[in-house]
């Protein structure tokens, strides 16, 4: 049953799915109405506009029922893993074992804005010492508290070293609380010396190969804690398994970009395609079923490209994102003002990019998460940037600061510099708190002033 | 046909009518903002046009631009204050390259291309810093009139330092050098200064002159001479300066009456 793209609310997709539903459209187990999720305090949905095909309901669904799932997993007597910072990484080892399910800790830094601050999340870490001047994953310290959210995991990693500050110190907070944590170090990635063997890693970037030896013995310690926790051992067969299963994850993602980021008319919002990259960190806790998710929002997109149909007019300004949002409202928000996503890095790019599956399995993971854009330099990660860029062939870079967010706070000016060095397109530079409400006029003139940028830039291509 | 642009600050509201036939501005006003935009605005616009014998019928378009924009319930449409502040600079002084504009509650820097279309832009962060409003608070603990700032800190000889960039952690810093002697006319020159330098730290390295200075502040004496000490170069305040986002949007709404012809 498909309608013309479009973006619909949360009471209109109510309405939708009461229709999908007598149509006879096939509902995973975790599927419903998505207004239901606004009974568990998820007020934010209310304000949120959605794309209206099936494949956006599973989506979302399957995103926002994770906590059910984690807490189904542990009455069954699965081992829960809460994989901390390096988004993309220890989960490609732990989903290798059939016992084990891993998730991301750090996603609770969406619940303050889901929730309009309702939970008490933040407070609750403004309690134990870590307030606003941190990043507002420091939610995840008032998950672990209250026990409402997730339920606390059996082992909990944690990468540190060329990580965020931020997230260091609420980490470690979090240790002091009684939450034992794996530590594994990730080294600031650098070249290599003219006396050093060099190593090519994903996304074009380059390591002296003493830095993947120690970051592959850091994952080798990795591995003997999942397989004592799992009772089971990981040999390199399965852990070569868990790549291919990580990398059609990766490629569906490629693909989705590729169609959604270069199709003449956008074929699916900002937000979806934000929600979609996403799952590749952690597979919102249920691999395969990411890949069925993102499998029906592919084919959807396809097949609105191939019939030219789209959510947004084709002058829609085309902007290159940069940082994940923390108020997931202002997707919408950009496309409210006439922009449309045309790429997008949102810190986690090594987690899009394919593994090597030409490699002793525990090299391509060291490999690949030395391609982490956050343990680099802020040169490369805007270098990666630049080459998106005229892929894709955005018009306009949107940095999106996290406030109180370390890893961000100098990055935004080298990379504008690099990014008006290169292309001489329009930078802007927005800061993105949990709820926008009250400064959204504010991001508002900014947005529109970046789109009416780009469009008389248009206009003057054309005289 | 007349067309007007209606600037909707957060501290003021400025009109201007310009005749679409030789592009003169025939009328201009301006009040203070204040929590009923739309009426005020709505307000004021009758009463240029009365002051002035217009009937509001022969007013075509009406754009609104500024933080209060989609208020204004009588304008045709709207267009941010980036788009035109750059476009009323550049029929004022078509060689400007650069675009400083302070208003009362935000601050902007705008790099412009030789047709005066905006190349890029950058904008203060969400707090006051850098705004008029950093300038009244000063005013107001110092009990000087605004207008009297630049005079104040024509007389210092010894800028203070401030180091502050927050209104209200300078407000507490203003207080310290108050109670420990320093003299008003330097706190304000190191005020000024810091807002100038503020300014300048979003310009980074895109400051190609000339540099006009146009907003509210750019009228505070002592300002534009700040601004030129911080970027090293000559800063020009724009003629009439807070009309410029007014004056750029009845222009850009005589435009959207041609094309609307054609």
């Amino acid at each position: 049953m498909r309608d013309m793209p479009k973006q619909i609310t949360l009471e209109e997709w109510d309405l939708r799915y009461e229709q999908l539903k007598k149509a006879g459209k096939y509902q995973p187990a975790y599927g419903g109405p998505l207004g239901r999720h606004v009974e568990d305090g998820d007020q934010r949905l209310l304000r949120l506009r959605y794309d209206n095909s099936a494949a956006a309901l599973r989506l979302w669904n399957f995103l926002l029922t994770e906590e059910d799932r984690l807490h189904e997993s542990r009455m069954a007597g699965r081992k829960i893993v809460g994989t901390m910072k390096d988004l993309g990484t220890v989960p490609v080892m732990a989903y290798c074992f059939e016992n084990i399910v891993a998730f991301y800790p750090d996603g609770a830094w969406w619940i303050p804005c889901v929730m309009e601050l309702g939970a008490g999340l933040l407070q609750i870490a403004d309690s134990l010492g870590i307030d606003e001047s941190f990043c507002p994953v420091r939610a995840m310290l008032g998950a672990f508290v209250t026990g409402a959210h997730f339920p606390i995991p059996d082992l909990l990693i944690c990468s540190v070293g060329a990580t965020c500050d931020d997230f260091s110190a609420i980490a470690q907070r979090l240790n002091g609380l009684g939450h034992p944590i794996l530590w594994w170090e990730i080294p600031h990635r650098r070249n290599p010396e003219s006396n050093e063997t060099g190593v090519n890693l994903p996304g074009g970037y380059s390591a002296p190969k003493c830095q993947v030896k120690f970051v592959k013995s850091q994952l080798h310690g990795i591995k003997t804690a999942l397989e004592d926790l799992a009772g089971e051992k990981l040999d390199e067969q399965k852990l070569f398994t868990g790549i291919q299963k990580a990398n059609q994850v990766r490629r569906l993602l490629a693909e989705l970009r590729q169609l959604a980021f270069t199709a003449e008319r956008c074929p699916i919002p900002a937000l979806e395609m934000l929600i979609a990259e996403m799952l590749a960190i952690h597979f919102c806790s249920n691999r395969q079923e990411t890949i069925n998710v993102l499998k029906e929002l592919l084919d959807e997109v396809k097949s609105r490209v191939r019939d030219c149909k789209g959510i947004l007019n084709v002058d829609a300004a085309r902007i290159f994102w940069i940082n994940p949002v923390a108020d997931l409202q202002v997707m919408n928000l950009l496309e409210d003002c006439g922009g449309r996503i045309c790429g997008t890095e949102y810190l986690f790019t090594h987690a899009l990019d394919e593994i090597p599956e030409d490699l002793p399995p525990l090299e391509a993971l060291a490999r690949m998460a030395l391609a982490d854009p956050m343990v680099g330099s802020s040169i490369d990660r805007a270098q990666r940037i630049c080459h998106d860029i005229r892929l894709f062939g955005a018009e306009a870079v949107l940095i999106s600061r996290i406030p109180g967010a370390s890893h961000c706070a100098l990055e935004g000016r080298v990379i504008s510099e690099i990014v008006r060095d290169k292309f001489d397109i329009p930078v802007l530079e927005i800061e993105v708190p949990p709820v926008t409400d009250s400064m959204r006029p504010t991001v508002r003139t900014r947005l529109e002033a970046l789109v009416e940028t780009v469009r008389a830039s248009r206009n003057k291509k054309r005289i | 046909m007349i067309c007007a642009g209606i600037d909707a600050g957060s501290r003021a509201i400025k009109i201007i009518l310009i005749d679409t036939v030789n592009m003169q501005v025939i009328a201009k006003g301006l009040t203070d903002q204040g929590v009923e935009q739309d009426r005020l605005a709505s307000g004021l616009f009758k009463k240029v046009l009365k002051k002035h014998g217009i009937n509001k019928k022969d007013v075509a378009v009406i754009v609104a631009t500024g933080y209060g924009r989609n208020a204004v319930s009588i304008a045709d449409t709207t267009v941010t204050e980036i788009t035109c502040h750059a476009v009323g600079v550049h029929n004022l002084l078509p060689d400007t390259m650069t675009v400083i504009d302070i208003g009362g509650q935000d601050s902007k820097l705008l790099r412009l291309d030789t047709a005066g279309k905006v190349r890029d832009f950058a904008m203060n962060d969400r707090c006051a810093a850098g705004t008029g409003r950093f300038l009244e608070v000063v005013a107001e603990r110092l009990g000087v009139e605004l207008e009297g700032l630049g005079e104040l800190a024509a007389n210092s000889t010894n800028p203070a330092a401030i180091s502050s960039m927050c209104v209200v952690f300078a407000e507490t810093e203003i207080t310290g050098l108050l109670a420990s002697g320093t003299a008003r006319e330097d706190i304000v020159a190191g005020v000024q200064a810091s807002i100038a330098a503020r300014i300048i730290s979003m310009a980074g390295r895109n400051a190609e002159p000339p540099v006009i200075f146009t907003g509210g502040v750019a009228m505070v004496s002592g300002m534009a001479q700040s601004m030129q000490a911080a970027l090293g170069q000559n800063v020009t305040v724009c003629p009439d300066p807070q009309m410029t986002g007014a004056l750029g949007a009845a222009i850009l709404a005589s435009k959207r009456l041609k094309k609307a012809n054609t």
